[in-house]
């Protein structure tokens, strides 16, 4: 078995130990740290998502396995050049003004940076203004808020009037999710995108910026 | 028969308890036997140890880890009362705190109707079920369609609650899209108090919703006095597990501690979510939670009245949901209830008649019937959500009246056997199997004078024989929950609210 294949199988089973063994021998070996990255860490992250989707993983399961690509990445970081390492896209995540609750958010957030997306977690409670200064300082690529509480989903309406009225609205695709909101929400308040749970939102994630 | 015999000369000499002259002297001053006590089915979970383990695991979380209390009214308070801080708004709480607030609450806490009748006395493992609050969606009645909920669903759950035997008070069961969401609680206490007179468990935002709420509930009960003696509301609040107490949630606490409107403050600590997956340490991490909310209660309003208990379900390890048909939580309030009998002492909170169901199926009846009865046989005090669907997200006018037939069927259970010389029946099986050739138990007295006590009779189960059923429209138990829901709604009359009263609260709509 190629080091590479058991990379993949080690990430799938969130082996986290042997995983970063694995990646040391293979950044020894010489190895592209690209290559490690894709077809070692991305492809495991890959199945882990199918798998979890089909009901053939749990949660715990998958959040170890995205673990394990994450301490992998620790090594592999330092062999690219600024700027050279691939990123699916960058997203600015958090939950809306007034709702404290983050358990879904931190699901999808993990979840998508195991999928090979790049993070910026603004945390709980969070105004529409810092959503829009973040958007603009970071420009993301994709803005996710998440909400509980229904009390708490008109912070998701004011957030996109704020882009809009920064102007920025077109620049960032807008995705919601949480339990009390809905697809037809989500196109009531001209967001890009809905996602009912964590796994589709890396699904969605993908779709809205036309990853394959 | 022989043996039916034996079994009569045996009681004979049981009941002779007197000299058998004295016996014939005097028949009319015989001493009567005792009577035997009916056992009634009882769930035990925990042994005392257990119980006692997981308290002093609370206590340890307080002392040790600590809590971070946002409020800082409340932080001060607990200060000066002895809590030591840790750093910023993170407290740590010496257990001698969790003592004096058990010993000054009340062990006993009665709900009122409206009408200031004695409905709910929350003692002795008394059981009473109600509704839930703030479902996303609903069922439509007559569609069967999931869709937001309006204000008029609010007002049909509390008119079904108000008509069903089973069901003793009224959540909201709906966060309404046609009402300004800034005050939507006060909107739903107003539309709860018009469509119904059985006790209110009601939510609030902060300290400023709640005081209209408490002036609605002011004007209903006639004075603040009046209130405050026969209470027909109790407020739910939620801390955030794990450990975080938000400003917001502790204004309302201190308000209803001051005005002594009873409260419950069960935070989610819910396995493997808000608390550690192990169901001892989420309820030791839920139970510590609401002993922070026990002492600030205590602190602010010295035998204010505390409904005891977290709420711990599970997080469902697949689509992540806080499940509310899983049979961990239904375990856990068990276990609470012989925490309650062992320690604390304070009646307890509990959910039961729910579902993860998307529709009324038989997935939804399974699950609602295992927590209605389990509830029950462990004796948990005040028991809401019945009628969610859709792990909460989704009310269902349908479930809460299938409920209540579930309901009795679990307290026909919960009754057990009484067992005396009436129900043992001697003389009856003796006619019947001695009788005249055709001598049947139904056509015997016995039977027409105890059948009614003896038996439970279904109202909506179906036992009818094939062909009556086919005949009456071949209906499964989801159509005919749905038509009795609806003759509910149509017959059933809430006794209305006195003109002045209702022009009152539409005052304090109107000045939101």
């Amino acid at each position: 078995m190629s080091d590479i294949k058991a990379l993949n199988e080690a990430v799938i089973k969130g082996d986290i130990q042997t995983a970063v063994s694995l990646t040391q021998n293979a950044v020894d070996a010489g190895k592209k740290a690209q290559e490690i990255l894709d077809q070692g860490l991305i492809a495991a992250m890959d199945k882990v998502g199918e798998k979890f989707a089909s009901g053939e993983m749990f949660v715990p399961q998958m959040l170890r396995s995205a673990k394990a690509m994450q301490e992998c990445m620790k090594l592999i970081k330092p062999q690219f050049q600024e700027g050279d390492l691939t990123s699916k896209g960058k997203v600015v995540i958090g939950t809306v003004k007034g709702d404290l609750h983050d358990i879904g958010k931190n699901l999808v957030a993990m979840m998508m940076e195991g999928a090979g997306f790049t993070i910026t977690d603004l945390g709980v409670d969070v105004s529409a203004d810092t959503f829009v200064q973040k958007a603009q300082e970071i420009e993301p690529d994709i803005l996710a808020m998440s909400a509980l509480l229904s009390t708490t989903m008109p912070g998701m309406r004011e957030t996109i009037e704020t882009l809009q009225k920064a102007g920025i609205k077109d620049k960032v695709m807008v995705m919601i999710g949480g339990a009390p909101v809905t697809a037809n929400f989500a196109s009531e308040i001209k967001a890009d995108a809905y996602a009912p749970d964590a796994g589709s939102a890396v699904i969605e994630a993908k779709k809205v910026l036309g990853i394959t | 028969m022989r043996q039916m015999q034996d079994l009569q000369l045996l009681k004979r000499k049981r009941c002779s308890a007197l000299p058998e002259t004295l016996n014939i002297a005097n028949k009319e001053r015989i001493m009567k036997p005792l009577e035997i006590p009916t056992f009634q089915p009882r769930l035990k979970v925990l042994n005392r140890d257990q119980a006692l383990a997981i308290h002093a695991s609370a206590l340890e979380i307080l002392d040790k880890t600590g809590f971070r209390m946002e409020h800082p009214g409340a932080r001060e308070m607990l200060v000066d009362a002895g809590c030591l801080i840790l750093n910023n708004n993170w407290l740590r709480m010496p257990s001698y705190l969790v003592q004096n607030a058990l010993r000054s609450a009340p062990t006993q806490i009665t709900l009122y109707d409206q009408k200031g009748n004695k409905t709910i006395p929350l003692t002795n493992g008394n059981p009473f079920y109600g509704t839930g609050s703030d479902a996303t969606f609903t069922l439509d009645l007559e569609t069967g369609e999931r869709r937001r909920a309006v204000k008029k669903d609010v007002g049909n759950f509390a008119r079904l609650v108000d008509g069903l035997e089973n069901i003793s008070f009224a959540m909201s069961m709906g966060n309404p899209e046609d009402v300004p969401i800034e005050n939507i609680y006060v909107y739903v206490f107003a539309e709860m108090v018009k469509n119904t007179n059985k006790p209110i468990v009601f939510i609030a935002d902060s300290g400023k919703d709640i005081a209209k709420i408490y002036d609605i509930a002011c004007q209903v009960a006639g004075s603040e006095d009046a209130l405050q003696r026969k209470p027909f509301i109790l407020n739910y609040s939620e801390a955030i597990s794990p450990l975080r107490f938000p400003e917001n949630v502790m204004e309302r606490l201190m308000f209803c501690a001051e005005k002594k409107i009873p409260v419950c403050f069960p935070s989610g600590s819910n396995a493997g979510g808000g608390a550690p997956v192990t169901l001892a340490g989420a309820m030791a991490l839920g139970i510590a939670e609401n002993l922070v909310g026990l002492v600030v209660h205590q602190l602010v309003g010295k035998g204010s009245p505390f409904l005891f208990g977290p709420n711990v379900s599970t997080l469902d390890m697949k689509s992540s949901v806080v499940s509310y048909g899983c049979p961990e939580w239904s375990l856990t309030q068990a276990a609470l209830a012989d925490m309650r009998d062992e320690i604390y002492g304070l009646p307890i909170w509990a959910f039961a008649g729910a579902s993860d169901a998307k529709v009324m199926d038989a997935q939804a009846g399974a699950e609602a019937m295992f927590s209605i009865i389990t509830a029950l046989l462990s004796r948990s005090n005040l028991i809401h959500d019945v009628g969610f669907l859709e792990y909460g997200s989704t009310s269902c006018l349908e479930m809460v009246t299938m409920a209540n037939e579930l309901i009795s069927m679990s307290r026909f259970f919960a009754e057990g056997i009484p067992v005396t010389d009436q129900t043992l029946a001697f003389e009856a099986i003796e006619r019947v199997a001695k009788g005249e050739p055709g001598s049947i138990f139904l056509t015997d007295d016995h039977t027409f004078e105890n059948f009614m006590q003896s038996l439970f009779l279904p109202q909506l189960l179906d036992r009818s024989r094939y062909d009556s059923w086919k005949s009456a429209g071949a209906m499964d138990f989801y159509n005919r929950c749905n038509l009795e829901t609806k003759r509910i709604l149509s017959e059933h009359q809430v006794i209305p609210k006195p003109d002045e009263v209702l022009k009152r609260i539409d005052e304090i709509l109107q000045n939101l």
